[in-house]
């Protein structure tokens, strides 16, 4: 007589179906190795900084305005430096770490849970971070020196409220893009990835050319200015909802290489 | 009484028109060490991949602990697969493999993993891309020995592996196994290297199994006769053949099956060699089949 081994067990009978401990461990996989996510990113952000500050006191020793020097600093990207990195973790998430919490024992739908849960404390730290560094550069008068980095760009403007809500919806759009269409791959490959290279360059001349048919320019243009910086914000936040929706529907049936 | 861990019945996996693994049946029972032999690319990998629910089947029916495993996280936590080709977070370290462990292995034993990283001499600070293919293989290996998962495979344990770690393996494998009893499935296309491990044999070969044995029964399965052709041809005869050997008037011939006694004596009366087969040889001429029997089939006729 042989029985069946069964796993309708014990402890998921009563558990909800949210498993904390199983979407918890992912982020603590993700973070085992703390130089991917948090490590790069400030060394990234670092060099930047000591770039800017070495040329800030080479423009001071050749004697140049400091003012005009100033309002040159605004148009830095360099606050803006980790950002490629991080569309390569968000990548690399999916390529690798995917593939051994597989073999680890994880199901797909605990990673990606697991993995956006590392997102958002990732962005969420950056975000503080650089809101934070954004309002010390303004107190210090750009570090005693006039250099400006962090006060760039539309950082600075709006207080660290507004820094902070961008850089946090900036940083998950991010992460979540790199990551989701690394799902594409896990499950079609090649091919997947060819068809959304070619369908994503086939919508957009669609898109224009129905744009300029029926002469809707003026009218996207006036939508985008109408836009307030609160909407644009909310667009990011709505892009980076919908690749990570959209990761987590194609990463359910994706298999490792 | 004994209880089924794993059921499958036609199960199949498509690439294309390539059937890697073409409507396989078969059960795993509980605590037992299961042999996946075959060639390279005969399915071993593919098979494991769908037992662990990291791949999806096209047809059939697979049942891990009672139900299907992919996405089944009740599933998943009894098992433990290191594929072979594992792939690894990017810059990891064997030292971040075993602290993560535990977090997904509830029986995980971090002082025996600590003793056979010492044994294999594992160098947990470097980086698994720099590690050479044994030490990669020995990260595997404890990965499997300490998370005493209640469904462990071993992909591949000896690729790479010197004769001194291949031998630990073998030792902490079998004591280990002693003290918790475990279902194990070792994929292998060394076969004489884990043949004295094994309690039962699933021979695979292009995605289809060709044989499903106790391992002792298949040990003495098979039996080669030797001795002048026109004899040997006249013993076998109406036996089942499953390979031929000779050069000039001597013939070889490996039967599928005992001889009995009597069978014995009449051999010996022929001046006949009976010798046995060893597990190696009796799963090269089942799945080298095709080579040998293509060269026979000619002489033959």
């Amino acid at each position: 007589m042989t029985a069946v081994a069964t796993a309708t067990a014990e402890r998921e009978l009563g558990a909800s179906r949210l498993r904390v401990g199983e979407i918890w461990r992912i982020v603590r996989l993700l973070a085992v190795n703390p130089t991917i996510f948090f490590g790069v990113p400030w060394m990234i952000l670092g060099g930047a900084w000591a770039v800017t500050m070495v040329l800030a006191l080479i423009m001071t020793g050749a004697g140049a305005p400091m003012e005009e020097a100033r309002e040159g600093f605004r148009y830095s990207w360099a606050v803006l430096s980790p950002q490629w990195y991080l569309v390569v973790v968000g990548v690399q998430a999916v390529a690798y770490t995917f593939s051994f919490a597989l073999g680890f024992g994880s199901t797909r739908r605990d990673f990606w849970l697991g993995m956006s849960v590392m997102f958002v404390l990732v962005s969420a730290e950056m975000a503080v971070a650089i809101a934070t560094l954004v309002q010390l550069e303004q107190l210090t008068d750009g570090w005693w020196i006039g250099a400006g980095m962090f006060d760039a760009l539309w950082y600075g403007q709006l207080g660290w409220g507004f820094d902070f809500l961008s850089t946090f919806v900036l940083q998950l759009l991010v992460l979540f893009v790199g990551a989701s269409a690394t799902t594409i791959y896990m499950r079609w490959r090649v091919r997947g990835m060819m068809v959304l290279l070619f369908g994503t360059v086939a919508l957009v001349l669609v898109l224009v050319a129905s744009l300029t048919f029926t002469g809707s320019w003026p009218a996207v243009w006036a939508w985008l200015a109408g836009l307030t910086s609160i909407g644009l914000i909310l667009v990011g936040l709505a892009a980076a909802a919908v690749a990570a929706v959209a990761g987590f529907l194609v990463i359910r049936r994706a298999t490792p290489r | 009484m004994t209880s089924t861990v794993v059921r499958a019945s036609g199960l199949t996996k498509r690439y294309g028109s390539f059937a890697a693994v073409d409507r396989v049946d078969f059960a795993l029972e509980e605590n037992r060490i299961y042999g996946l032999l075959g060639r390279n690319g005969a399915g071993k990998t593919t098979l494991m991949q769908l037992l662990t629910g990291q791949l999806f089947p096209n047809e059939g029916e697979l049942e891990v602990f009672g139900r299907t495993p992919a996405e089944h996280a009740d599933v998943l936590r009894r098992l433990c697969f290191i594929a072979e080709s594992q792939r690894y977070p990017e810059d990891f370290t064997p030292k971040h493999v075993f602290t993560s462990a535990p977090w997904f292995f509830e029986n995980w034993d971090a002082e025996f993993a600590e003793r056979l990283i010492a044994d294999f001499r594992l160098p947990v600070k470097r980086r698994i891309k720099k590690l050479s293919r044994g030490q990669l293989s020995a990260v595997g290996v404890i990965v499997g020995l300490a998370s005493r998962a209640p469904l462990t495979f071993f992909d591949e344990p000896y690729l790479g592996l010197d004769a001194v770690a291949r031998h630990i393996f073998y030792d902490r494998l079998l004591e280990d196994y002693a003290e918790h009893p475990r279902t194990i499935v070792l994929s292998t296309h060394l076969i004489d290297e884990v043949a004295n491990l094994l309690e039962h044999v699933i021979l695979i070969d292009q995605g289809r199994i060709l044989l499903d044995r106790d391992a002792e029964e298949v040990r003495g399965q098979a039996t080669t006769i030797a001795g002048a052709r026109s004899v040997v041809e006249e013993f076998v005869q109406g036996r089942p053949i499953i390979g031929r050997e000779g050069i000039g008037g001597l013939a070889s011939v490996t039967i599928d099956g005992r001889l009995d006694r009597e069978e014995r004596i009449r051999a010996a009366e022929l001046g006949l060699e009976l010798a046995p087969v060893s597990l190696q040889q009796l799963i090269v001429h089942l799945t080298g089949a095709d080579l040998a029997g293509a060269t026979e089939k000619e002489v033959a006729a």
